[in-house]
């Protein structure tokens, strides 16, 4: 599954990519909402780990205009519910993440992203 | 039936190549069949993950059917683990792993890689996966790998791997051998016999009589050989060994290391935990 929760920790790992080889970018994404359990003492402990800018950018890329820009320093209800909304219920099944620095390209396909190199490209 | 003894083999060619043959394409072929047959977690690595911090993510490497990530049942949700596994075919069950209305984060990778942004997770399992790595050095990378992705100032890292003494309940014979204590594991091939209606190619035109019989390679580990492999990966990254320095011992700063928490065998297996730590 690529929800944005694991779409946040990722990074190019191909031979010699090692500077701006984050965030993935989604192409072509064909995304399928679900809920998921809402679990707000989950989202505070995950927060500080959170590359903020990059999660809310991809967020925007997929439609979803919710989180600020900026991390709010209070975390109302209201707040940890777009949150759990953009990291849990957005699947990206089909499609496509491409390093931003380097263009390779990791397919996902039935919600499973391929995260493997050729032979050549491990560093 | 009586317990097939296991066979002795011998790691020819390419590592990676041979891993591909004796590992990854038979777990490919043999999923559906090895899942139904691994559904039950073990103690210690089901206590491992419910003393995890709630907003706490983690990576299980080498998930296989991905039968920890549901856990710790008691409180789900708590903390997230993310499954990564060479077979494709096992991950499509894992993603639905513990509830089928319910879908796992998963994805395709291997062990040896390192697909993430640095130290990113605060745990790692690696279950019955290490053993199928066909070097010495290429295990040993697999724990570099796991001490790499975790945070350094409290990381935590827990390794399953197959043991050599295996116990009367499991229904493996042990290699006969005359040697006591051997210092190094054995290399040696299981077989899986794939019971027929599970079969991929009964369903196929060319009809094959009888079950197929796939042989996955295993490293079974002696004593000693796992703790080793870990003290071997902190060397060369350069981590310390022992407890968190206290503050009156006046460590410089930034110094980093591991802490050996459990090093023990259980029905057949042998494990490590250990946590990392910085002084600050």
């Amino acid at each position: 599954m690529v929800r944005l929760i694991t779409h946040n920790l990722l990074a190019c790992h191909a031979k010699d990519c090692n500077t701006n080889n984050f965030p993935l970018a989604f192409k072509d994404a064909q995304l399928e909402i679900r809920e998921a359990e809402f679990n707000p003492e989950f989202l505070k402990g995950f927060l500080p780990k959170i590359e903020w800018t990059a999660l809310v950018d991809t967020a925007r890329q997929l439609g979803d205009t919710s989180l600020p820009l900026e991390q709010p320093e209070m975390l109302d209800d209201e707040f940890l519910k777009n949150l759990h909304h953009v990291l849990l219920e957005i699947h990206v099944e089909e499609g496509s993440m491409t390093c931003p620095n380097c263009g390779h390209v990791y397919p996902i396909s039935n919600g499973i992203p391929n995260m493997l190199l050729a032979e050549h490209e491990i560093g | 039936m009586p317990p097939k003894a296991l066979q002795a083999t011998t790691v020819q060619g390419d590592p990676e190549t041979y891993e591909d043959q004796n590992v990854h394409n038979v777990y490919d072929e043999i999923a559906t069949h090895f899942s139904s047959t691994r559904y039950k977690p073990w103690p210690i690595i089901a206590n491992f993950l419910s003393s995890l911090m709630t907003g706490w993510i983690g990576l299980d490497s080498g998930t296989g059917n991905g039968k920890y990530l549901p856990l710790p049942l008691d409180r789900p949700g708590d903390i997230w683990t993310i499954g990564l596994d060479r077979s494709r075919n096992l991950l499509e069950i894992a993603r639905k792993a513990g509830r089928s209305d319910f879908t796992r984060e998963v994805l395709v990778g291997n062990v040896l890689d390192n697909p993430w942004r640095p130290a990113v997770f605060d745990y790692a399992i690696s279950i019955a996966t290490i053993h199928h790595l066909a070097t010495h050095e290429r295990r040993r990378l697999a724990v570099k790998r796991l001490l790499e992705c975790v945070a350094p100032d409290h990381g935590r890292v827990l390794i399953y791997v197959w043991a050599i003494e295996q116990d009367e309940l499991s229904r493996r014979k042990v290699i006969e051998d005359n040697d006591p204590s051997p210092p190094i594991g054995k290399d040696v091939v299981v077989p899986w016999v794939l019971s027929k209606e599970l079969s991929k190619s009964s369903t196929s035109s060319k009809q094959i009589a009888g079950p197929q019989v796939y042989n996955r390679y295993y490293h079974m580990f002696a004593k000693g050989e796992l703790l080793r492999l870990v003290l071997e990966a902190a060397a060369e990254l350069q981590l310390q060994v022992g407890s968190r320095p206290k503050a009156e011992d006046a460590v410089q700063n930034d110094t980093r290391g591991i802490e050996v928490v459990q090093d023990g065998w259980e029905r057949s297996n042998y494990y490590v935990e250990v946590r990392l730590w910085q002084a600050s």
